[in-house]
């Protein structure tokens, strides 16, 4: 071996070395021009001070961040239980819906999947007003919950929690479903019957191979659902009342209609913080390799 | 050497892509303004130039214009309308508007209609331009006498009125027969089917004067009180929500029954429901102007003098008020109805007599510094955002 061939291997290696970083390139950038300069913006006009008339400057105002969370403490609290109700409800209501389009559908299938995704074809504010409609003192829905004692006589659905969680509920209810759909469908069916070839009745082959089987999918459509959810703003505004507002009307209202924007950027801040928080507990909780899925378990 | 050359390829490149977006992190951190302009501002004058043509950009409230007077307009002149309904609530209106206006940027729009406190806002800022009186000569002639020198802006160097307007109650008759004052509001027998402006400067002072306070001479105390009585009812549920124009939704739909809320919407929604009524409160209603104004940066303010001209035609005007019922600003239209609409021009809504808005008070600004207004604002908006 001479001198030159190690050097050009040792090239070679290098660079073979650097290609996964050359992969993540284009990731890179883009987390960098919309995630990172975008943060860093906000991170600076959270810490300062002033108002619109007499111009903002940067202080390092920290009290921007105490006095958020001191004012909006209900909306925030409120927030996170709307937004886990809406989870754990949406998780009820998609896994029965998932399971029976992936193992009991047969041909109808793709016309399930379809009327899944079928009212994304309409806007996400259109449909909310919809259920003003729908939900409204008048209508048939409060009548027939009236009549069979459900609700009070005088009751009512809309500005009530029950409606923004049920809009939240709805609103993001396919994010729920497809990810869960997926996991099931990709199961090898074969398992399902070596467990039953193994003296395990539907019920044990369903919590022992299935369930596990579907947790990314689950893991995933929970995000999914919990992370916009916990942001909404449009439910608590035509669904809801002065209330049942959440941090998102917090974020809007010191946005747009007082212009505090230090104060508004630094609630968002808290609020992107306590969700990344709550995520990464629930990640370690569920396991990574249940995010990831076989593949995880593989390493 | 060779040690700098190997380094050389990808490192460098990923050292350069760092370099640019340091770079325009200094740039952009240079620009560092959401500022407002605190000191006293140069205000322009938005020059007409020889004929409109091109294009007009238009921003008004929804419900304010029938559907044939823009292709009329626009076949008459020639222009191209571009009439947008995007102002649902003045201070949100100007909440997504300012980073623009501060830049002297209008995003497009050459005309605005903003309500008699916030054009004074935006003039103060220097958001808004002066008005070629030359080429707005026609529609000032037929501007009517009564709302031709507000305090907020005496000679109208840069407002000229769109529509007026009282703000008041509307109340389905048939289940709120017995609602006569905004005290009324407060009636546990009405609880939750009650809704209130989130235009602050019609909804407090409305309270104010049913506790026999002027909001003309109100202190800032006063201003307090009067929303902590609010904040009561809303967290008490009394209050269903707060709301803009869509306050004709719940109405209509019967989720609400008596709400603060605007003439003009009351005789709108009468025509569907005739059991929806305007009623002037026992102690008077709010009265206010909605005023066209040309931002700065507006890119063809001749149109909009072309525009404001337009809607200035005793004739023209006559067929947007029997659309949207306001208090209309032109001289000669209460003529035409005479002639064409008798009931119209004896509504009291649309042609109001001096005796009908005896105790009726302009909008009033909270009293103070920007930093009592900011006050005020902000315990204002504590109370919608619960």
């Amino acid at each position: 071996m001479d001198t030159e061939s190690s050097s050009s291997a040792g090239r070679r290696r290098r660079r073979r070395g650097l290609v996964p970083y050359w992969l993540l390139g284009p990731g890179l950038i883009w987390l960098t021009i919309f995630f990172v300069i975008p943060m860093y913006f906000m991170a600076r006009l959270a810490l300062n001070s002033g108002t619109l008339e007499t111009g903002f400057q940067f202080s390092w105002e920290f009290s921007n961040f105490s006095d958020a969370i001191s004012r909006y403490d209900t909306q925030f609290v409120r927030s996170l239980i709307y937004a886990s109700a809406a989870t754990a409800i949406a998780l009820l209501i998609a896994y029965p819906l998932a399971y029976a389009i992936a193992f009991r559908a047969g041909r109808w299938k793709n016309v399930l999947l379809f009327a899944v995704v079928a009212p994304f074809f309409t806007t996400y504010l259109i449909r909310t007003i919809g259920w003003t409609t729908i939900l409204s003192d008048d209508s048939v829905v409060v009548d027939v919950l009236q009549t069979v004692g459900i609700l009070d006589q005088g009751g009512r659905l809309l500005a009530t929690p029950t409606a923004v969680i049920a809009g939240i509920t709805y609103n993001f209810l396919p994010f729920m479903v497809l990810p869960i759909y997926a996991s099931l469908e990709r199961i090898d069916t074969r398992l399902i019957e070596a467990a039953k070839d193994l003296y395990s009745n539907a019920r044990q082959a369903f919590f022992k191979v299935t369930l596990p089987l579907s947790a990314p999918g689950v893991v995933a459509g929970t995000l999914l659902t919990f992370i916009p959810a916990a942001g909404d703003y449009i439910n608590a505004i035509f669904l809801g009342s002065s209330n049942q507002s959440m941090v998102g009307n917090a974020i809007q209202s010191l946005y747009l209609n007082l212009r505090d924007y230090p104060t508004a950027a630094a609630l968002s801040f808290i609020m992107m913080v306590a969700i990344l928080a709550l995520v990464i507990l629930y990640i370690r909780f569920a396991g990574s390799e249940a995010l990831m899925g076989e593949e995880g378990e593989a390493k | 050497m060779i040690k700098d050359k190997g380094m050389s390829g990808d490192a460098r490149i990923l050292i350069a892509i760092f370099a640019i977006f340091a770079a325009l992190g200094l740039a952009a951190c240079g620009g560092d303004g959401i500022s407002g302009g605190s000191e006293d501002v140069e205000v322009g004058v938005a020059e007409a130039e020889g004929e409109a043509s091109g294009e007009l950009s238009v921003s008004n409230w929804p419900f304010y214009i029938d559907r044939k007077s823009v292709p009329e307009f626009e076949e008459e002149t020639g222009l191209k309308v571009n009439y947008t309904e995007d102002v649902n609530d003045n201070s949100e209106f100007f909440g997504k508007l300012q980073p623009l206006l501060a830049d002297g940027e209008s995003g497009g729009r050459d005309i605005m209609v903003v309500t008699d406190w916030m054009a004074k806002k935006m003039y103060d800022l220097g958001y808004l331009q002066d008005f070629d009186q030359e080429a707005v000569e026609f529609a000032f002639s037929n501007l009517r006498e009564g709302v031709a020198s507000p305090a907020f802006d005496p000679e109208r160097d840069y407002s000229l009125p769109w529509q007026s307007g009282l703000t008041g109650l509307v109340v389905n008759s048939a289940e709120a027969p017995d609602v006569e004052s905004i005290n009324d509001l407060f009636d546990p027998q009405y609880k939750g089917k009650v809704e209130m402006l989130t235009e602050m400067r019609d909804t407090v002072p409305l309270v104010m004067k049913a506790d026999g306070i002027d909001p003309v001479d109100a202190t800032k105390e006063d201003w307090l009180a009067a929303i902590e009585k609010i904040r009561a009812a809303a967290e008490s549920g009394q209050i269903r929500k707060f709301t803009g124009n869509n306050y004709t939704n719940d109405l209509a739909n019967g989720d609400a029954v008596a709400v603060i809320g605007w003439s003009g919407d009351a005789v709108q929604l009468q025509a569907d429901d005739p059991s929806i009524e305007f009623r002037m409160p026992s102690e008077g209603c709010i009265l206010w102007s909605d005023n066209m104004v040309i931002p700065v940066g507006a890119p063809n303010p001749t149109a909009a003098y072309e525009f404001m001209n337009y809607v200035y035609v005793p004739e023209n005007q006559a067929q947007i008020t029997a659309y949207n019922s306001y208090v209309q600003p032109v001289d000669g239209v209460q003529e035409i109805f005479e002639k064409e609409d008798p009931a119209l021009a004896e509504s009291e809504l649309v042609f109001p007599s001096d005796e009908y808005t005896a105790n009726c008070s302009t909008q009033p600004e909270p009293p103070g510094d920007a930093e009592d207004v900011a006050e005020v604002e902000q315990a204002f908006q504590s109370v919608i955002t619960g």
